[in-house]
């Protein structure tokens, strides 16, 4: 029998995944490994960095546990941000951020369900949120209060899978499972628009039945409050949040460039992203004694 | 055969909860039972394959037991990323029921046809594939597949061509052939699997040779497939599938390494079928009846006898 986890499980008050200290990390990793995607996970840190702090179930920490709440990277592509994540939960440490991409290193460029915390493997887009539909169908069948997070790509909104998972989801009044769609408007090779429009899509998640928000992506105040009315509004439906977002957020000449879905890091471009979210070249805050 | 696999489902599912059945809107009456006896424990996914396979591995990560159905043809040759990466990856007991392999949907088409489904999965890392040939080895292969821990890929073709076993055959074992004649050691065995066994057992009966079933086609017991190369003077493999990255190409890969011998594989050419017609009419397009199987095998039986069975002239 699983049991109720209780709201200190969810809220971390003591954990503060401050956005900017993430975007160090997300930078440290992609300077180390000179890894690319760094925009990528940029869009997506205050849709992390919220749920982990004040919706994510984890009793006893344990980023295994079978009451735990369920949050799958459908994105594969931003998971240098939840790396980030999963090093102030304490499943990952200093170690892995500095051996990114060294030889026989643990963490890869995209999500990998080996790594404690990431829930599937995902890269290949189409894959994440249906697997998080199974889950959610495990979780409605079980008769748990779990709750199924799927973080998309706007980008990733072609795939037809999505769609055939959409209709899965509202069919079986799937009410534990949250779509959230990183809508930064860019995808691999230029303007979501220009590629493959996809149109109003609080509009589209309605019609396909789900129970739809839009929210600033980088406001974790109303990405929060938006979590928290979806889940107290309509019964029986699963929850669509269209998260306006930045591709590159936090650094003004990664902002909406797509060049830095692929870019790599100079030594000046590094330096230049620390100072702009307020670090110096050894990676400390102003005023900041700690790591 | 399909009655057994009904069967051997509903009492898995009986006995355990866990067992979830998805369907991609296909089994038309073979369900009927089942959806009589355990009705929870039934979800038609839609025409929806994509989503049902990775929804499948969603399923499994809490817990539960699904068995996937739908024609070979969609699961798992259109899924074959979904279960690489969604239930391969992780290794979980998710099975794959594949209806209607090989030539048996020979009226409607190339889209319904699957000659390529072993070959596309056999690569899949922790995968078991399973080909019955009978209702003892649909039996003994649901049994199997009930209690394996990692993902299984259970090959079904729709025609039920008799039974290859004089009654109920024992728990199958990783790999293992099944003997289903003794024939003189003088002269090529046969190594068939699926609907194939049938055809093979009367060519065996015809021209005295050994025969042996592969009701797993992966993993394939070395051991077995190089006794079975040292009991006869070259192998014929028979399978309603692709000579190529099936059963044929197993044995081949295997004798080649270990225990080189003359390997005959008999399958479906590199090519789609040209014509509509019957099952029977299309396994006579492909040189797989009874007949055209006879005389290749008579003819490579002659080839193996006039010399060194292992450095056979070439024809």
């Amino acid at each position: 029998m699983i049991t109720r986890a209780t709201s200190q499980d969810r809220a971390r008050p003591d954990r503060r995944f401050e956005p900017a200290r993430m975007r160090r990390t997300v930078l440290e990793m992609a300077w180390a490994g000179s890894a690319v995607h760094v925009a990528s996970a940029f869009s997506i840190v205050e849709l992390l960095t919220t749920l982990y702090r004040s919706h994510l179930r984890y009793p006893d920490n344990d980023s295994r546990s079978p009451e735990r709440d369920f949050l799958v990277l459908s994105k594969g592509h931003g998971v240098m941000a939840q790396y980030a994540c999963l090093l102030e939960m304490g499943w990952l440490d200093e170690s892995h951020i500095r051996a990114y991409f060294s030889e026989g290193s643990l963490l890869f460029g995209l999500s990998d369900s080996r790594v404690p915390g990431l829930e599937v493997s995902s890269g290949s887009l189409g894959h994440g949120f249906p697997v998080g539909v199974g889950i959610a169908m495990g979780v409605q069948r079980k008769g748990t209060d779990q709750r199924v997070y799927a973080i998309l790509g706007d980008g990733e909104l072609d795939e037809g899978a999505i769609w055939e998972g959409v209709m899965v989801a509202a069919h079986h009044r799937m009410d534990k499972l949250m779509l959230i769609v990183d809508q930064n408007g860019f995808q691999a090779m230029g303007r979501t628009e220009e590629v493959l429009a996809l149109g109003d899509l609080e509009g589209r998640f309605a019609s396909f039945g789900f129970e739809t928000l839009a929210v600033d992506g980088h406001d974790e105040t109303a990405i929060d409050r938006a979590i928290g009315q979806l889940w107290a509004t309509g019964a029986g439906k699963p929850k669509a949040l269209v998260a306006r977002t930045i591709k590159g957020k936090g650094v003004p000449f990664m902002e909406s460039d797509n060049r830095w879905h692929y870019q790599r890091l100079t030594a000046e471009t590094y330096a230049a992203a620390l100072a702009a979210l307020g670090f110096d070249a050894a990676g400390i805050a102003a005023g900041d004694a700690t790591r | 055969m399909r009655t057994a696999f009904s069967r051997a489902l509903i009492d898995l599912a009986r006995a355990d909860p866990s067992v979830l059945l998805l369907t991609g809107d296909h089994g038309y009456a073979l369900f009927d039972e089942y959806r009589r006896c355990v009705p929870g424990q039934y979800v038609n996914a839609g025409v929806a394959e994509q989503n049902m396979v990775s929804m499948a591995a969603g399923l499994a990560r809490v817990g539960f037991r699904p068995f996937v159905y739908a024609l070979a043809a969609f699961v798992p040759v259109r899924t074959v990323e979904q279960i690489k990466l969604d239930i391969t990856h992780d290794s979980l007991p998710v099975v794959l029921v594949g209806d209607g392999a090989g030539l048996v949907y020979s009226h409607l088409g190339p889209s319904h046809q699957s000659a390529e489904d072993v070959a596309c999965t056999r690569a899949l890392p922790g995968l078991t594939i399973l080909s019955p040939a009978d209702r003892f080895e649909m039996s003994a292969c649901m049994a199997h597949a009930g209690t394996t821990r990692g993902p299984v890929y259970l090959r079904m073709g729709k025609a039920d061509r008799g039974d290859v076993h004089p009654g109920a055959i024992g728990p199958l074992h990783a790999g293992h052939l099944l003997r289903v004649r003794e024939g003189r050691a003088d002269r090529p065995g046969l190594v068939a699997t699926g609907s194939m066994v049938t055809t093979a057992l009367g060519v065996a009966g015809v021209l005295d040779l050994s025969a042996w079933s592969a009701p797993v086609l992966k993993p394939l017991s070395v051991a077995d497939v190089c006794a079975a190369a040292s009991a006869s003077t070259g192998l014929v493999t028979l399978e309603e599938h692709s000579v190529l990255g099936g059963l044929g190409a197993a044995v081949a890969e295997m004798t080649a390494e270990h225990q080189p011998t003359r390997v005959l594989r008999i399958g479906v050419p590199d090519r789609f079928s040209r014509r509509c017609g019957s099952h029977e009419y299309l396994l006579r397009e492909h040189g797989l009846d009874a007949d055209t199987v006879c005389s290749r095998v008579a003819a490579f039986m002659a080839l193996t006898k006039r010399a060194d069975p292992i450095r056979p002239p070439l024809p």
